[in-house]
């Protein structure tokens, strides 16, 4: 007898509070409300948004040429002169970052990109599908998964050549799988949906069932997956520079300024810190944007 | 006069919604005799289930409250126990069952410890007396293998199945008001029928009365004595199922009668009532049903009626300006006998 | 008469556990023949699980049967592919139950009432928004609800919608299941109406999906009565409602409570609950339940029998010789 008022009480609620919203207008606005209550997501979001400006205007910002050798100010730790100090060569520590922000986040960023596009791709047909193709996709997915991913990645730039590029393609093949099983996933629910039998009831092709009523349900879940990839997808670069096999060191990338300072780590730790930090705090605030997007997309969640 | 179990006097339940109240149940006011079947009908969002919520004070789970009104039963403003006092008349004296029994019954326990909990709390039975009398119940509710069921899950058992359990659940008390809230909408015709036999036969057995609340005419007409019509959260409409089939004294239950396909009526067309329930935040002004009436007038559209007794019959009310007017088309010929 | 649709004796099972442990299948449509005429309102009425909703599916073939045949306009349809069937669809459009979870909530009126168009036709976004803001009116909506969404919307709106949208590629029959079931009752009585205007005008064919004896009596011109997966009697409304043969039918109509107090009638109140579909009974299907219940029923399945011009019937008590076929 004790579950009785709530059981009643929920479908008393139900007729007198209006249906949830659905139109574009309205949801974006409950999603905006759910975001906002949570003050360490938005703190990320102001850190992205910071990033992305310091990425695009950089040039403007910089104090020094990030390439520009300095041999009067070898090694020098931080000053008024220059803010976070100079490395091996007397270049500015400050500006390279600047100029690093743009070559990290548009590696990182193309990387999980090409990813979304593929792993939604693969998810979509697998989902919708079923059968043989989906045990295909997803068999393939599962021999990509049982590699640790830097070491698939170290892999594949090893077979490609070190390189941006490779670098880029090595990220995006280790994030694929990822995007397809949750897209897979989201499918396999969406494809559930009454309005997808009505659609096929109606004659629709499967393409225009995948691309019109599926696909816009497993939206809020590539935008999550991305935003939660992008951090990790930042890491594997910077690690692959970082050993070599991504941006050549005379290049302002965060990882091979991490690489190139660790043979100075006792004498001058501050050509390691700085770029450290950046990444550190560049992936926290994405981890944190993701989880908080993540939230406010849940439709469980209450707004 | 027969006596008065239950009696509502204008009660008003409101809920919140954002920043503002919006009435669900205004000014409702209704009594049930001793082994009286009261009917309440009307469409969902008719304030019907909220009603009879408010009357059990389970609004506490909800952003809703009683903000007005008496709900006397035996004499005793239920609004105003302590929740203590309350929670005994809860199951004890007023007992409710609900559309869907799955979502009433607790899915982990057997059937056997649900159905021993009350007896064992309220009557202060022993285990083992409590067990026989909970066997006792399932078979007055005619559950066949009464003695293994017990044993069951809620999940093991047929829609009609838990529905009996959940009658029998309510009934082991003894209570002395039964509010069924939708019993049967979500069964099938023939099931349906078996509890509609099985809450006549418990009535008789127990003397109780029972407040039906359903969109249902059908069932109203059949199991009925009162009827009372509540359309956006008011009565509209009160009188014995007789009368108010056979002449109704409110457009709205007028429509709604007609509305019903009925078997071997044979009618080409079916009248509808045009457009739809307004929304209980946006009433319109005067009578809520004059946006949809065929017989509104200017004075409907202004000014709102309360309810009036209709001339010639005791206890009959409409909500209606016209209740007492003889000029709705047909309505002469149908009352000229009863109503003079 | 000109014939649209004839099934004839359609199988359908669902494997239901996979696995360890044996296969095991839900029968859920069981040897079932009918034939829907053009222009008329074929329904197919029954419980909960009858199998009702799933004949409806073979029939435009969003599933496909285990066996028997499905003719649609003198063509055999049952073995094409999705791809052969497409264009098929044009001619058999659905309108489902629950108007909330059929209409994409995502899309706006006038795209969702146009979706059959942008499949089936050549017509530009213009000309579709125009049929679009046409149909909307002829199902009474008013064009300018065109560019809304459908949450904006009560039940019986969003039925007006679905029903727009399956008209509006011109139709040859219409599988309605369970169409006004979700509605509330005055609104129930607008959207019936609207379907035979409809009919009329347009000269549709409905399979016309229902639990609700009443609606289907005031709806219909023939009437199949299911359960259990099986067709237990086919006729015309007016012979099925004054002589119901099968005794579940006359159960079923003896259940049906009427909105009349002054009506008292004779109840037939079947014992116990239907049987699972999993495990259903041997012989006639109904033995269990059946207050007729002979011996031959526990053994034999029924015949399905035409015993008078168009009243079909599969029950062992009008074999021919019936009181004979109880006791050999």
């Amino acid at each position: 007898m004790k579950d009785q008022p709530v059981a009643g009480g929920t479908q008393a609620v139900a007729s007198v509070q209006t249906v949830a919203p659905t139109g574009f207008k309205q949801r974006f606005g409950a999603f905006m409300r759910k975001f906002l209550r949570q003050k360490t997501a938005v703190a990320a979001a102001v850190i992205i948004l910071l990033l992305f400006v310091i990425a695009i205007i950089g040039p403007l910002i910089t104090p020094y040429n990030p390439s520009k050798p300095d041999y009067d100010a070898l090694m020098e730790g931080p000053s008024v002169k220059h803010l976070m100090g100079t490395d091996e060569y007397g270049r500015d520590i400050l500006s390279r970052l600047i100029y690093g922000s743009r070559l990290s986040l548009s590696v990182s960023l193309s990387a999980v990109m090409i990813a979304a596009v593929l792993g939604t791709a693969l998810g979509l047909l697998a989902g919708y599908y079923g059968g043989w193709l989906d045990r295909l996709i997803m068999r393939g997915s599962d021999v990509l998964f049982s590699f640790p991913d830097l070491l698939l990645a170290i892999g594949i730039v090893a077979i490609l050549g070190p390189g941006l590029i490779n670098v880029v393609i090595a990220v995006a093949v280790f994030g694929t799988p990822s995007f397809a099983r949750i897209i897979r996933s989201v499918t396999l629910s969406a494809k559930e949906n009454l309005f997808v039998e009505a659609a096929r009831s109606m004659g629709a092709t499967n393409a225009r069932i995948i691309w019109r009523h599926i696909f816009p349900e497993t939206v809020p879940a590539i935008i999550v997956n991305i935003s939660m990839r992008i951090g990790g997808a930042i890491l594997a670069a910077s690690s692959l520079s970082f050993l070599g096999m991504g941006a050549s060191p005379s290049n302002p990338d965060w990882g091979a300024m991490l690489s190139m300072g660790r043979d100075y780590l006792s004498i001058a730790p501050h050509i390691v810190y700085f770029p450290g930090l950046v990444i550190f705090l560049t992936v926290l605030a994405f981890n944190i944007f993701g989880d908080g997007l993540r939230d406010a997309l849940d439709p469980k969640m209450k707004s | 006069m027969t006596e008065r179990l239950l009696d509502v006097q204008g009660l008003v339940t409101e809920f919140k919604r954002g920043s503002s109240h919006i009435r669900a149940v205004s000014d409702v006011s209704f009594h049930i005799n001793r082994r009286e079947v009261v009917g309440l009908v009307g469409e969902s969002g008719c304030g019907k289930s909220v009603t009879s919520l408010s009357l059990m004070r389970l609004l506490k789970d909800t952003p809703g409250r009683i903000s007005g009104g008496k709900v006397l039963f035996e004499g005793r403003d239920l609004v105003k126990l302590p929740e203590k006092e309350m929670r005994h008349i809860r199951g004890n004296e007023i007992a409710m069952i609900f559309q869907e029994p799955m979502t009433s019954l607790n899915p982990v326990l057997r059937i056997g410890k649900q159905l021993e909990e009350p007896l064992t709390v309220h009557l202060g039975l022993s285990r083992s007396q409590a067990r026989e009398r909970a066997i006792d119940l399932l078979r007055q509710v005619g559950i066949p293998r009464a003695e293994e069921v017990i044993h069951d899950y809620p999940h093991q058992l047929s829609g009609g199945m838990r529905q009996r359990v959940m009658i029998a659940i309510a009934i082991a008390c003894k209570p002395k008001l039964l509010i069924a809230d939708e019993p049967t909408t979500a069964l099938d015709v023939t099931i349906q029928a078996q509890i509609l036999e099985l809450i006549r036969k418990l009535r008789a057995d127990n003397d109780m009365s029972v407040l039906l609340i359903t969109h249902d005419l059908g069932v109203v007409a059949e199991m009925c004595d009162r009827v009372i019509v509540m359309y956006a959260g008011r009565v509209v409409e009160e009188g014995t199922v007789q009368e108010l089939f056979a002449n109704p004294r409110h457009p709205y239950t007028k429509g709604l009668i007609q509305s019903v396909p009925k078997l071997r009526q044979k009618v080409r067309r079916l009248e509808s009532i045009p457009g739809n329930v307004p929304d209980l935040s946006q009433m319109p002004q005067g009578c809520k049903f004059a946006p949809r009436c065929a017989y509104a007038t200017e004075r409907c559209h202004q000014e709102e009626p309360g309810l009036i007794a209709v001339e010639g019959s005791t206890g009959r009310k409409s909500r209606c300006w016209l209740a007492n007017e003889q000029t709705w088309e047909e309505r002469g010929a149908v009352t000229d006998g009863q109503a003079g | 008469m000109d014939k649209l649709v004839e099934v004839k004796g359609l199988k359908k099972s669902f494997l239901i556990q996979k696995g360890l442990g044996a296969k095991r299948y839900l029968q859920a449509v069981n040897d079932i023949s009918f034939t829907i005429r053009r222009g008329e309102t074929f329904s197919l009425v029954g419980e909960s699980g009858c199998g009702k909703s799933t004949t409806g599916r073979l029939v435009n073939r969003l599933l496909t049967p285990d066996s028997g045949e499905i003719w649609f306009e003198g063509k055999d349809i049952t073995k094409l592919s999705e791809r052969a069937m497409r264009p098929l669809r044009k001619h058999m459009q659905m309108v489902f139950q629950d108007p909330y979870a059929s209409l994409n909530p995502r899309m706006k009126v006038k795209d969702l009432v146009a979706e059959p168009l942008i499949i089936h036709t050549k017509l530009s976004a213009r000309e579709r928004d125009m049929m679009a803001a046409k149909l909307l009116e002829e199902v009474g909506l008013g064009s300018q609800h065109a560019e809304r969404y459908v949450h904006e919307f009560s039940g019986g709106q969003r039925q007006r919608i679905g029903i727009a949208r399956a008209l509006s590629v011109k139709p040859k029959l219409i599988i309605a299941d369970e169409p006004v079931s979700a509605l509330d009752v005055s609104i129930q009585s607008q959207v019936i109406n609207l379907l035979q205007d409809l009919q009329e005008e347009h000269g549709l064919a409905y399979l016309f999906i229902s639990h609700d004896l009443s609606v289907v009596e005031h709806i219909s011109d023939r009437i199949g009565v299911m359960y259990l997966g099986s067709l237990v009697e086919t006729a015309d409304k007016d012979t099925l409602y004054e002589r119901p043969l099968h005794p579940y039918s006359q159960a079923l109509l003896s259940a049906v409570p009427v909105p009349d107090p002054n009506v008292k009638r004779e109840r037939i109140i079947l014992s116990g609950d239907l049987p699972s579909p999993v495990n259903p009974p041997s012989g006639c299907r109904f033995h269990t339940r059946c207050p007729s219940c002979m011996e031959i029923c526990k053994q034999r399945v029924p015949e399905f029998r035409e015993v008078e011009p168009g009243h079909y019937v599969a029950c062992h008590l009008y074999d021919e010789g019936a009181q004979a076929g109880g006791k050999s």
